[in-house]
């Protein structure tokens, strides 16, 4: 809203946002904060904010225990993948869906949106029994093939589809003139429109995969396979008590880089969508 | 690769047969390809996945058969509900180690292979209980723990209190007493004076190293009685509710405390623990304390089994048997205390547990793992749990009917034990 | 908005929603339009061949699976017919469990919806500084799981933070995750803290793109901030509010992780939704026929639920009608 507000009013809001502040940033910023703690000092009570003596030792055990590097890799590198099959796939299908009108469009509409309305709990044994038959047990396949092809990406086909419906026809009309077919009226006209869509898309997808816990800890069963959700599970004395220092510590390096990017990229995720406007 | 697999299985099953036929019976080494197995464990630790890849390197030289045996870490957490899935999935692995608290339906499924264990005489006869079924064991116990209790002995010296080891001498460490030095602590510092570890008013069989100094129990020997409505039941829970509630002795519910983190003066749990030790203050570690019923001992376990969807049974019962072999169950003592006569003793002992002495080991540890008894087992644990759980809750207030509250738990898990 | 069609024909007033399958009147351009029905086909082929073979063919076995005893450990499997079902409905823990699913979903879409857009709001006001404070709301969206529910863990104890900022104004707080009164608000808190930066993001973006003229005009008419934002600011972000609704209350009938480690589903099973009753069932209980029978129910559930929403949408999104 265009108006200015009066000091006064600027500083209710600042105080105002400030408290809200705290039960967002206490959590995150204990994780990092119990990092530097030695094991015996992570639960105490109350929480400290500080570090009594702090030490970098349990992020030196993070890399010396697990493959932690490898570890990071596959969960960036799957992620990567699942989010641009997933652009590509729910694009095609939100566009079509939107835009194209074909015989029993309405049903297939809802064939693929049931796969909006189910838990992964509910398939991942059936689900498992098909890798298996596949042989893809203990490789990366189920956690790309599924999120970029099943249930996950639904949501980015939904979203797409969302945004096609509202965008205005003209552009279509004046490309058909012009002779585009379909493919290239979807590639040139739509897509490059549709990039704040495809920025949400992005953003939901990668955190999805990123965060992705129960399929990993089902389908993959070596260290040099594992992502990053499932090696911080790992992270185990010897006699069986969880390190918790080294499990935050690789949790903190988990979410950082995470977060350095939406600070980075947030301006024109933000404003991208504001653009048009997610309708 | 899953064509491969079935072909090697087909062709074991024809060598198995063809063995069978020949020798009658006799126990062929009927493979001709390459076997990998698999077995799934819960402990992530480097040392003791580097223990047991040293044992499984010595196996698949004196069994060059055997390619490959690989250990796969699932969580902790997770780790009934994965192995779970992957058996239903089609992908059972060869070897697991299985809970103490699934013992029973694993056991008793079908789902284990008997074990085949070297010198099973050797292994005491309370910590192959729980694995028995008809005789035969289903699963070698390579982790027997003792309960026992840490103390803070600055802080009960603080409160102006006598330590455990004194009043052991005197043959006053009960409950009773505890409830007296942790209401003091409380009293004096505001910390707590007793906390049951993993508790937390949830892990309800964590309270079996309570009650059992009542002589109670959560059900009967066969587990088809409910044992909470039982008088000494009620007793030892009155007794707990008050220490709870009235002395303000133990942990309350809805709080924490960490006895490693100085938190608490004195607290329950597994021997193992002893690893989160630091020298920040003085402790001592002594035997559960007694009551009413005297002494006695709680131990936890873990087992190893052979499941029976194991697609190479025979390497895989060779492996668990040159597992738990008198030598390598030694060094298997290193990380998880082996309930076997021969290792019971506290020089042995002590090498493991470089932070325990050897009276306290002797006191604690060869005493409660030839005496002790398992924290309740029962087929269908998981669902009982949660029924006990869900019927105790109404326990944990101060105004509780103590005695009505016992009685509700057992009409909830009276058509479970039944089953 | 109208989108427009190509040849517009007088059936094809919208797309998706409306009329689609009817035999398409017969024009000269018939094999353009042939040629596009095919580039429809293609363009979901990927999607849809995922769909079968990932979503419908496992919730197809799930179905099977309920008409099953099927015990995992003994490797038994045998019809029991419609027994699951009768269980169902004979089920006495299922009634609380679902009035439990229904307090969780409504709190926390509530809660969470709200509290994203007054956040949305208030980050765009333009402040400076308001780009940190827009970082630290989301932050928790990348923040681990199990990291997140320790410190909340903490926090909600009976001597915890929370209770000592009560304790400054003179109140006694309770006993947050131990009593059944206060269990699930406390879960539901948690975890709308956890991810309402995502949707709070989306109003945001949304708030963005509301064109200021409509202010400014509505300004000029006199009409005050209140008055223009149920007039404009709503209406214009409406089909945003059904976006993130509809994925809101789909992931809250799905979320149970927070659960498992916070409470377990207790005190007194206050706690245990459907998602979580399904999960010890099957895989705690190894009652796996059983457990894909709450599936199906869960199914069912959410079916209905988006296809109310999505009916909804016509009466109330700006840009549908």
């Amino acid at each position: 809203m265009s108006r200015k507000l009066s000091p006064r009013a600027k500083l209710v809001l600042y105080g105002v946002m400030l408290v809200l502040c705290v039960p967002f940033v206490f959590p995150t910023w204990w994780m990092a904060s119990s990092s530097l703690k030695p094991v015996s000092e992570v639960f105490a009570f109350p929480p400290s904010l500080l570090p009594a003596n702090p030490t970098a030792s349990a992020y030196e055990k993070v890399f010396e225990l697990q493959p932690f590097g490898q570890q990071y890799f596959n969960s960036m590198y799957i992620a990567v993948v699942v989010t641009l099959g997933t652009l590509v796939v729910s694009s095609m299908a939100g566009y079509a869906f939107a835009r194209i009108r074909f015989r029993g469009q309405n049903v297939l509409f809802l064939v693929v949106l049931t796969g909006l309305l189910i838990p992964s709990e509910v398939t991942i044994v059936p689900l498992f029994q098909m890798f298996n038959d596949w042989g893809m047990i203990d490789t990366h396949w189920p956690l790309i093939l599924v999120p970029v092809l099943g249930a996950p990406s639904v949501l980015a086909t939904f979203i797409m589809r969302q945004f096609f419906i509202a965008l205005p026809g003209e552009l279509e009309e004046a490309a058909r003139m012009d002779g585009l077919g379909r493919f290239a009226i979807y590639w040139r006209i739509a897509l490059p429109l549709a990039r704040p869509a495809l920025a949400a898309v992005a953003i939901f997808t990668f955190l999805h995969s990123w965060n992705l816990f129960l399929e990993p800890i089902v389908y993959l069963t070596t260290p040099d396979m594992f992502t990053l959700p499932q090696a911080l599970t790992q992270y185990v004395d010897a006699y069986g008590g969880p390190m918790w220092n080294v499990q935050l510590a690789a949790a903190s390096l988990t979410a950082f880089p995470v977060l350095a990017v939406f600070v980075f990229a947030q301006r024109q995720f933000v404003e991208g969508l504001a653009h048009t406007g997610l309708k | 690769m899953r064509k491969q697999t079935r072909i090697r299985l087909t062709a074991l099953a024809a060598g198995s047969v063809l063995a069978l036929t020949a020798c009658g019976g006799g126990s062929g080494t009927a493979s001709d390809g390459p076997v990998h197995l698999r077995m799934t464990v819960w402990s992530g630790s480097p040392e003791h996945l580097k223990l047991l890849n040293g044992i499984a390197d010595e196996y698949r030289k004196a069994h060059p058969d055997v390619k490959s045996v690989k250990f796969d870490v699932l969580p902790l957490e997770n780790y009934t509900t994965t192995l779970t899935t992957q058996i239903a999935g089609g992908k059972s692995p060869d070897l697991a180690w299985i809970f103490e608290n699934s013992a029973a339906d694993f056991v008793s499924s079908g789902a284990l292979a008997e074990a085949k264990v070297k010198n099973a005489e050797d292994v005491l006869p309370s910590a192959k209980k729980l694995w028995e079924q008809d005789g035969k064991l289903y699963a070698y116990p390579f982790s027997t723990s003792p309960f026992g209790v840490f103390v803070n002995t600055d802080m009960l010296k603080e409160a102006g209190q006598p330590t455990p080891a004194e009043l052991i001498e005197q043959g006053k460490w009960t409950w009773d007493e505890v409830s007296k030095l942790g209401a003091a602590v409380h009293d004096k510092s505001g910390r707590t004076g007793m906390v049951i570890r993993d508790f937390d008013y949830k892990a309800w069989d964590n309270l079996a190293t309570y009650w059992s100094a009542w002589g109670a129990e959560a059900w009967s020997e066969d587990g088809k009685t409910c044992g909470f409505d039982k008088p000494e039941m009620v007793e030892a829970m009155t007794s707990l509710h008050k220490a709870v509630f009235e002395d303000e002795s133990m942990l309350a519910p809805g709080t924490t405390a960490d006895f490693f983190a100085g938190e608490s003066a004195m607290t329950v749990t597994q021997m193992s623990r002893a690893s989160l030790l630091e020298d920040k203050f003085k402790w001592d570690f002594v035997p559960l304390p007694s009551g009413p019923k005297g002494e006695y001992d709680v131990i936890g376990q873990a087992g190893i089994a052979r499941l029976a969807k194991s697609a190479h049974p025979e390497e895989a019962d060779g492996f668990l048997e040159f597992l738990t072999n008198p030598e390598n169950s030694a060094k298997l003592g290193a990380y998880f205390p082996q309930a076997r006569t021969s290792q019971l003793d506290p020089a042995t002992l002590a090498k493991s547990n470089p932070k325990l002495s050897e009276q306290q080991l002797a006191d604690v540890v060869v005493d409660g793992i030839k005496k002790g008894k398992v924290k309740p087992v029962h087929i269908g644990q998981a669902e009982i749990n949660e029924a006990v759980r869900g019927a105790l809750d109404p326990l944990w207030k101060k105004d509780a009917d103590v005695e009505k509250v016992l009685r509700g738990v057992c009409t909830a898990i009276k058509p479970l034990l039944e089953q | 908005m109208k989108t427009l069609e190509r040849p517009r024909t007088p059936a094809a007033g919208r797309s998706g929603g409306g009329e689609a399958g009817r035999p398409a009147t017969r024009r000269p351009l018939w094999t353009a339009r042939r040629r596009d029905q095919l580039a429809g086909y293609l363009f979901i082929a990927p999607q849809l061949i995922g769909s079968v073979l990932f979503v419908l063919i496992p919730l197809g076995l799930v179905v099977w699976y309920s008409f099953h005893e099927w015990n995992v450990l003994a490797g038994t499997f045998h019809s029991v017919g419609g027994d699951n079902y009768q269980k169902l409905l004979d089920d006495p823990k299922l009634p609380g469990v679902l009035k439990s699913t229904a307090y969780f979903s409504v709190g926390l879409v509530v809660l969470n919806l709200s509290l994203a857009l007054a956040l949305a709001v208030l980050l765009n006001q333009k402040l400076r500084g308001s780009v940190v404070f827009r970082t630290l709301f989301f932050s928790p969206v990348v923040v681990s799981l199990v990291a997140w529910t320790i410190v909340w863990g903490f926090l909600l104890q009976k001597n915890g933070g929370i209770n000592a900022g009560l304790d400054l104004f003179g109140i006694e707080g309770p006993n947050w995750l131990r009593s059944e009164g206060t269990s699930m608000a406390a879960v539901i808190v948690v975890q709308v803290f956890k991810n309402v930066g995502l949707n709070m993001v989306l109003f945001l973006a949304a708030l963005q793109g509301v064109p200021r003229e409509l202010y400014e005009a509505a300004t000029m008419d006199g009409a005050g901030r209140w008055l223009q934002f149920w007039k404009i600011t709503m209406p214009m972000i409406s089909p945003t509010v059904l976006l993130t609704s509809i994925i809101t209350v789909v992931g809250s009938l799905q979320v149970f992780a927070q659960i498992a480690v916070l409470t377990q589903g207790g005190p007194n099973s206050s706690t245990t939704v459907l998602v979580y009753y399904l999960y010890q069932q099957a895989f705690k209980f190894h009652h796996f026929g059983y457990g894909a029978t709450l599936s199906v129910l869960l199914f069912v559930i959410v079916l209905v639920l988006t296809v109310i929403q999505w009916q909804m949408r016509k009466k109330w999104v700006f840009h549908e009608s």
